[in-house]
């Protein structure tokens, strides 16, 4: 396993020497939390980045596994295409937000606008989330085990959002629908991957209450 | 709806051929945008049956087989009724019988403070003397980011295609437009609508997706832009052209996101944006994904990142607040700064906001240029002068105001065959140009369209190098305020130019520009 220590250097050194490192084996990163955009792009690799990241960790990841062992900041794997980001801890605002595909996994809470125009992402927060949770998602799923803040779901276009908890108030067009037997075996795949304790029976599902909300 | 009741149609049923032949043409019909005819079901007979509606795009004349149709100016109703203009009443009568506001596409319209009322000084005796067009050189080339990146755009003229989106356009006006921008030697955009897979090797001037048969000379460049709805972004969109641009608003709806119909959202759209088929998309009016100047640095940081410190960043500006908007520009790290006047142009937006939101682009330039002086980054971060701008000698003005280079939007519609009727959101457009539909998509053939705007930028390319000349200057590097003159006390309150005949700007600008330089005779 390669071994950087970002303490010292900046974002363009640290992601060079990421990507000049991605020969096969996993690739850890300490003393990083100043750093924002780190592992940023990439295709394919397994990064694993010790303690806290800064803001934009994966952003644009594109095929590679990235794990934060602790928090990370706001927009964490902003606009990803495919692969996966792990945060063990806690992330800021705006998680998940603009993807086209992969997977975050948040095992603490998150923050506001969580998987904001979600295009196709999984989006998995195993605490609490903040407001505007899931606003203007076309594609995906996006899984809430804690409660959520206002707005949750707001103006959902496509792609289904689950969650166990409360929600402060659910957002412009969005209904309940019961969980299908499809649906609590993709709940149970996810927290079977990721190692989530949870029962997708106890979860309520949200979709949208229609496709076109806007002007027409 | 602004432009209601300003037009008289007239057809001449002498020549018609559906009024001698009803049932045999329904030509104008089927072209007007705005439902001004009307084709009577059971006699085939042709009717104006909405003159009202008539915006005067003479599209009907046109297409009209028999040369039938004249459309003229009505009396300007400005003088008899304001404020209460027909299009005035009719406005509130739907917004009564409908609750909704007006949408449409293009541009503002209706007297705006604008380029027409600033003169160019030419040299004569007191100044360096002119130089010759037809026997000497200019340099007109543009290099953006220089020292920055490693790949700069160098631009053989001062000119770039504004940023219009797929979907906003057709695929054959985007491929019209690559294509253009390789003939000429200047920069496409992709707008914020994703990639037209042709886009990117047509506008390097190449006809083939492998690159081996280059076409065009000298080829152009792709600006990748990057924007609040991020549709169709990934890490290998933003490494497939040659700069990125940061897009933060637009002239026609500033503060606004995009607004792109349902009716113009097709398969191949949907495919690209990631929604349902006729279902609107509309862009955020802001990026989520930052909240501060310093996630605005963060984010330029990892784009130069993710495309391996390639290409220049670019930013686009709507008409808000130029100075401080170009100064966090600057701060953010950008390479080139687009600012987009209040004439600026679009697929759709809210009439109002086109109409009334903004700052006229005259008065964009002078705080935009204080901005990158005080940075000590004039001519180094480019700027880049976007909305209204119709041709060379505006495009003049703005370099001489300040600008490195001047966009065209409108007006490369306009190149490729539009004319202008407003209703570019509705999907309906005649030549196909802002249509989705494959039957007025086959009416605009890339190679052609692509042509007429190469020919456009070549046109315009020699006005501003007729105007560069005579001002004395070889290079349009050289241009300044000095070689313009404001024609009346609104522009040059507007802009700081010197007004003619005063020969010094008003008092009110001295403050901004030191006391007044010169006796207004020569250069500085």
């Amino acid at each position: 396993m390669k071994a950087i220590d970002a303490k010292t250097i900046d974002l363009k050194s640290a992601n060079g020497a990421i990507k000049s490192s991605l020969n096969g084996q996993p690739v850890t990163v300490e003393n990083a939390g100043h750093l924002h955009g780190l592992a940023a792009g990439l295709k394919h690799g397994e990064i694993v980045i010790q303690g806290s990241a800064g803001d934009y960790v994966g952003v644009l990841n594109d095929g590679a596994t990235i794990t934060v062992t602790k928090d990370a900041g706001n927009y964490v794997a902003d606009n990803m295409t495919k692969g996966t980001v792990i945060i063990q801890g806690s992330t800021g605002y705006g998680a998940g937000q603009y993807c086209y595909g992969g997977t975050v996994v948040v095992h603490g809470n998150a923050g506001d606008f969580t998987a904001t125009m979600n295009k196709g992402a999984t989006v998995i927060v195993c605490g609490n989330v903040g407001k505007e949770v899931g606003t203007y998602m076309l594609k995906g799923d996006l899984i809430v085990a804690g409660d959520a803040g206002e707005n949750f779901a707001n103006y959902l276009i496509r792609g289904s959002v689950f969650i166990r908890g409360k929600w402060a108030s659910l957002g412009n067009n969005t209904r309940q629908e019961p969980l299908t037997v499809d649906d609590k075996a993709r709940l149970q795949a996810y927290f079977d991957k990721f190692d989530i304790s949870a029962d997708p029976a106890t979860f309520k599902k949200i979709v949208a209450a229609s496709e076109k909300p806007f002007y027409n | 709806m602004a432009v209601i009741g300003a037009f008289c149609v007239s057809v001449n049923k002498e020549i018609c051929v559906n009024a001698r032949m009803p049932g045999k043409c329904a030509t104008c019909a089927e072209v007007c945008p705005h439902g001004v005819y009307a084709l009577d079901p059971f006699t085939g007979e042709m009717n104006v049956q909405n003159f009202n509606v008539c915006v005067g795009c003479r599209i009907c004349a046109e297409f009209c087989p028999a040369n039938a149709i004249r459309i003229n100016p009505a009396e300007s109703e400005y003088i008899s009724r304001y404020p209460w203009t027909l299009s005035a009443v009719e406005e509130i009568h739907y917004k009564a019988q409908t609750g909704e506001y007006l949408l449409r596409g293009f541009g503002t319209h209706g007297p705006t403070p604008n380029f027409d009322m600033i003169t160019v000084v030419p040299s004569q005796i007191s100044s360096a003397a002119p130089l010759d067009k037809y026997r000497e050189g200019c340099d007109m080339e543009v290099v953006i980011g220089e020292g920055t990146c490693e790949k700069p755009v160098v631009l053989k003229a001062p000119f770039v295609w504004a940023a219009m989106s797929f979907g906003a356009l057709s695929k054959e006006a985007k491929m019209a437009l690559a294509i253009g921008a390789a003939m000429s030697g200047i920069a496409t955009n992709t707008g914020e609508g994703g990639l037209v897979p042709e886009e990117a090797n047509l506008a390097r001037g190449f006809i083939d997706r492998e690159r081996t048969n280059k076409k065009w000379e000298p080829g152009g460049y792709l600006i990748i832009q990057w924007s609040t709805g991020r549709w169709g972004v990934s890490v290998d969109y933003l490494n497939s052209g040659d700069a990125v641009e940061v897009k933060i608003g637009q002239g026609a709806k500033p503060g606004m996101g995009g607004h792109l119909l349902g009716a113009k959202v097709t398969e191949d759209v949907s495919r690209v944006r990631g929604v349902p088929v006729g279902s609107d998309a509309l862009s955020p009016c802001r990026y989520y994904d930052v909240q501060s100047l310093d996630d605005m640095k963060h984010m330029v940081a990892f784009l130069r990142d993710v495309t391996n410190y390639q290409f220049p960043i670019f930013f686009k500006l709507g008409p808000s607040r130029p100075y401080a908007d170009v100064a966090a520009c600057i701060e953010a790290g950008a390479d080139a700064i687009s600012i987009d006047g209040l004439v600026g142009g679009t697929g759709c937006s809210p009439d109002l906001v086109t109409q009334g939101v903004g700052i006229p682009t005259i008065a964009c330039l002078p705080p935009a240029v204080q901005a990158l002086k005080d940075y000590g980054v004039h001519h180094k971060v480019k700027l880049i002068a976007l909305g209204g701008i119709r041709n060379g000698l505006d495009a003049f003005k703005a370099l001489a105001m300040g600008a490195d280079a001047a966009g065209f939007g409108s007006a490369a519609e306009v190149a490729m065959g539009c004319r202008v009727c407003y209703a570019c959101q509705k999907g309906n457009c005649p030549y196909g140009i802002t249509s989705q539909k494959p039957e007025m998509r086959a009416r605009l053939d890339p190679l052609v369209a692509g042509e007429r705007l190469a020919n456009f930028i070549h046109a315009c390319t020699e006005e501003v190098k007729i105007l560069t000349m005579l001002s004395g200057h070889n290079r349009t590097m050289d241009l300044s305020t000095e070689d313009l003159r404001a024609m009346d006390l609104n522009t040059a309150a507007l802009t700081g130019l010197k007004l003619c005949g005063y020969e010094r700007p008003l008092p009110m600008w001295e403050q901004v520009l030191g006391p007044a330089s010169g006796n207004g005779n020569g250069h500085k």
